[in-house]
């Protein structure tokens, strides 16, 4: 018997037995590499369409920049599915594949970003205090800006697009996405401590680019 | 003595409760006493909240969604 057909004979049973849904991302792929299932790459699709294309607009800065980056990746997917070997989870591999692919194509563009250092970025003086510097600032009780409204978001996107890149794909997958420091650590192929350490400098950086935003927006 | 540059520089592990008692008592008090760092701690949780809120929103318009089909559709050659 063909093995194209055991293959679909297979999956078949797979997507009767269970939702879709249901089904593994790590199975999405074998069912679609193996027999070119078209509904296992569009849940791959759903599942990941605004991960991918998030992570490549925080990285690239750029809406069209990061559609490019978004479409290249999908369409590399669909034709060499094959090319991840599970050595790490699905997700993993695919936000390393979004890192490569937007830094390939914003060196195609000759799109360099002039990155600040925030290596000694730190909110206190040189007596190691932070007297007069926070408190007439202070916007954790202001209600329009927890409510989360459009003016908001658009101000937190912007204070988060000052990060710079070492920083910002740090943040993004730590804090925006929720994944832990070994997974980033993992993905972006650097050290927990390095991991750490950029988070750290990049929270206290934002920190004070909201506070200094927020404390300018109209209350 | 615990310094405002003390809890700045260990605000990270305090938030992942990561701090070992004798620091976090520290750390505790100096907050109660010193009123900067205590709008530090609120500010700092309170960007955490919202920029964790960011996963929630969409990226991918339906208008980007439907270009990606039809760029799949007319390269992806049936197996």
């Amino acid at each position: 018997m063909e093995i194209g057909f055991i293959n679909k004979l297979i999956n078949a049973i797979v997507s009767d037995s269970k939702q879709i849904s249901a089904v593994s991302d790590e199975e999405l792929v074998r069912m679609y590499a193996q027999s070119g299932d078209e509904g296992a790459f569009d849940e791959i699709v759903g599942r990941y369409a605004d991960k991918i294309y998030g992570f490549a607009l925080r990285i690239t800065r750029n809406p069209s920049d990061a559609e490019e980056v978004f479409q290249e990746i999908f369409l590399t997917l669909s034709r060499k599915l094959e090319t991840f070997r599970g050595e790490s989870k699905f997700s993993s591999w695919l936000y390393r594949v979004t890192v490569n692919a937007s830094y390939m194509y914003l060196r195609s563009q000759k799109k360099h970003e002039n990155n600040i250092s925030l290596d000694n970025y730190a909110p206190y003086d040189e007596h190691g205090t932070l007297m007069g510097r926070i408190m007439y600032k202070d916007w954790s009780s202001r209600t329009d800006i927890i409510i989360f409204n459009k003016e908001a978001v658009i101000i937190i996107e912007k204070a988060i697009n000052e990060l710079p890149e070492f920083c910002r794909t740090v943040f993004h997958l730590r804090d925006i996405e929720g994944l832990s420091n070994e997974e980033v650590s993992d993905i972006l192929e650097i050290s927990v401590p390095a991991v750490k350490s950029r988070l750290h400098r990049a929270r206290l950086f934002l920190r004070d680019k909201l506070s200094d935003y927020f404390h300018e927006w109209r209350r | 003595m615990f310094m405002c540059k003390d809890l700045v520089e260990n605000i990270m592990s305090y938030i992942d409760n990561e701090l070992d008692l004798e620091t976090l008592n520290a750390l505790e008090k100096h907050t109660g006493d010193c009123p900067e760092c205590m709008a530090f701690v609120n500010t700092y949780k309170r960007m955490l909240e919202i920029t964790g809120k960011l996963k929630d929103k969409p990226f991918v318009t339906p208008e980007i969604r439907n270009r990606l089909r039809i760029l799949l559709k007319s390269k992806i050659k049936p197996s």
